[in-house]
């Protein structure tokens, strides 16, 4: 279990480092790690679907191996470049006060943490989706030591959402693979680590404009969420999913403010393309990621068009080319999506189907007062959108803001098109939903509370 | 005053905080559900969350079922999370919907199905029908 994990976040720290060892990156030790882990997995998992199209059977060792060419040429270019390389602190000073809340909080993500494993390492994969989607799919890879040449013709079709992406699964796969057995207990360990990977991120990107104890005091906060937490434990896509819609915002926002380094925007490209990987909901961000692109070209970026033309279609290359593989095997293979179809697009269909808004926001408020779920999270943060609202849409605030609007938006418009029941569409899904952009609303909060001396 | 309201919010929270963790292990049951399953095999872990009775029943299948024979239910609720355990526990046998190979029966006592005859027991109520004919 052990060599897998280190495997994956050794395999992932080199894409990290060949996206990155041009330029200052400024990452701290551990956000690399978190960072490398969830690379690691996604690009492995990716590279499994390339033996599907070469008709290749998995072994670690086979899985392993094209990626050793990229641990050999960043070995040559670290011996070559790594005296060159300068590291400017990117973090705010740390403080020395408030020593007994820092323990505090120190000790309630530690405690968080331990239970997460300890929750997901108890019981075997057991609940609904994730037994009826994704580890059915890890199953029937394993067994095959493949992806069956009829799987996407035939085999799929049995199971629940055939459309739905195949990092999770493929992922489990790999796990299982380097146990040498199927152990769907262990392989529940994915989960937690993308939980705590997200704690990492969130933490560094907050000490980027904060002191520890302020950036301790939100990462708490998150990690304090029961529905957060329960995700990392079920084996359900949301957090990994949440882990690659945070890095790929943050990152962006981290190059909006630093275009240096550029390494945060191929950073932030990757991370999107593996969120439309993970879940198809993923598509959505990759969609925001790059409309966020163009507001900040129009708005607030003086470089010459030329530059700004390459830089936006290098991005959505980056998403495009890392999507690809999955789309030619949908398209191929005609998977699709049996409750939302791009059909319902239309103007008329929306507005025939506006009466769904009743439902939608009675929905809003039950998850915002449900505090079983969510805690006081998203009352704190209605608050803050109304003390604070001189504040939300200056400077850096502004772009998290527009990400978390377009978010919540694009969720509305699923909704509107979805062909599903409203309520029990809602009822099913909108607690999930939220989990995805639930990091970057801290880290919102985070930011716009961040010129109150006080705290 | 911000002062305040930030102490308030982070003392309401803290205090939610540890009562749904309270709640959640005894309230809802989990710390049962975790003493019942730390000594457990894995299989005896998969036992317990399926429903040993269940579960038992499962195993049974998987031994007794041919290679590649599928298979269809019958007292197991469509769409249910034991239907899509059994999908996941039983595979390579797959679920098919018309005319099965075999008839998967879970607490039903014996039942009559056209074209099908009793293929083995594992008790009075938990029994799998076969197709007649060669299969």
């Amino acid at each position: 279990m052990c060599i897998a994990i280190i495997t994956i976040t050794f395999i992932g720290w080199n894409i990290l480092y060949a996206l990155s060892f041009r330029y200052k990156s400024n990452l701290h030790f551990s956000e690399r790690l978190a960072v490398s882990y969830g690379l690691g997995l996604g690009f492995m998992s990716l590279g499994m679907i390339f033996f599907y199209f070469f008709n290749i059977g998995f072994t670690p060792l086979k899985i392993i191996t094209p990626w050793s060419a990229l641990v050999l040429l960043n070995s040559i270019i670290y011996f070559r470049n790594h005296k060159k390389a300068t590291l400017t602190a990117a973090f705010k000073a740390d403080d020395k006060n408030h020593r007994f809340l820092k323990t505090f909080f120190i000790i309630g993500i530690a405690f968080e943490a331990a239970y997460a494993f300890f929750r997901a390492l108890i019981k075997p994969l057991e609940s609904y989706d994730a037994i009826a989607i994704y580890a059915i799919k890890a199953k029937i890879f394993y067994l095959s030591k493949s992806i069956p040449h009829d799987f996407f013709s035939r085999v799929t079709f049995v199971f629940p959402h055939p459309d739905y992406p195949l990092n999770i699964p493929l992922s489990e796969t790999l796990i299982y693979l380097f146990l040498g057995n199927l152990n769907d207990q262990l392989v529940k360990i994915i989960f937690p680590l993308y939980f705590v990977s997200i704690l990492t991120v969130v933490y560094f990107g907050i000490r980027r404009f904060a002191n520890s104890s302020y950036a301790l005091l939100f990462t708490f906060l998150l990690a304090s969420v029961p529905q957060f937490s329960a995700y990392a434990t079920n084996g359900y896509l949301d957090l990994p999913l949440s882990f690659y819609c945070l890095t790929s915002a943050l990152f962006l926002f981290l190059w909006f403010q630093n275009r240096e380094a550029v390494c945060f925007l191929m950073i932030s490209a990757v991370m999107a393309g593996l969120a439309g990987w993970t879940k198809n909901e993923g598509f959505m961000y990759c969609a925001i990621n790059i409309f966020m692109v163009v507001l900040f070209f129009i708005f607030d970026c003086r470089e010459k068009i030329w530059s700004k033309l390459w830089y936006l279609f290098t991005y959505a290359f980056i998403i495009f080319a890392i999507s690809l593989p999955w789309i030619i095997i949908k398209k191929s293979a005609g998977l699709v999506n049996d409750e939302i179809s791009l059909i319902n697009y239309s103007p008329a269909n929306l507005i025939s189907q506006s009466y769904k808004i009743v439902p939608i926001i009675y929905e809003f408020q039950k998850q915002a007062f449900g505090f079983k779920k969510w805690n006081l999270l998203w009352i704190v943060l209605f608050f803050i959108l109304i003390v604070k609202r001189r504040f939300i849409f200056i400077a850096r605030e502004r772009y998290v803001t527009i990400f978390l609007f377009l978010s919540v938006s694009g969720y509305i418009l699923m909704y509107l098109i979805n062909s599903s029941p409203i309520e029990w569409s809602l009822g099913r899904t909108w607690s999930r939903f939220l989990l995805h952009f639930l990091p970057l609303a801290v880290f919102w909060m985070a930011t716009i509370l961040k010129e109150d001396p006080r705290l | 005053m911000k002062g305040n309201i930030f102490k308030i919010t982070l003392g309401i929270w803290l205090i939610l905080w540890v009562s749904f963790i309270t709640r959640e292990l005894f309230r809802k049951g989990y710390f049962y559900d975790y003493k019942a399953l730390i000594f457990r095999s894995l299989e005896g872990k998969r036992s317990y969350v399926t429903g040993d009775r269940f579960y038992e029943f499962l195993t049974f299948c998987n031994e007794r079922l041919p290679p590649l024979a599928n298979y269809g239910w019958v007292g197991v609720e469509p769409e249910s999370v034991d239907m899509r355990r059994a999908a996941y526990y039983l595979y390579p046998h797959l679920e098919k919907k018309d005319y099965p190979d075999f008839i998967l029966v879970y607490d039903k006592p014996m039942i009559a199905k056209a074209g099908y005859e009793t293929f083995i027991r594992l008790d009075y109520v938990r029994y799998i029908l076969k197709r007649k004919g060669d299969i």
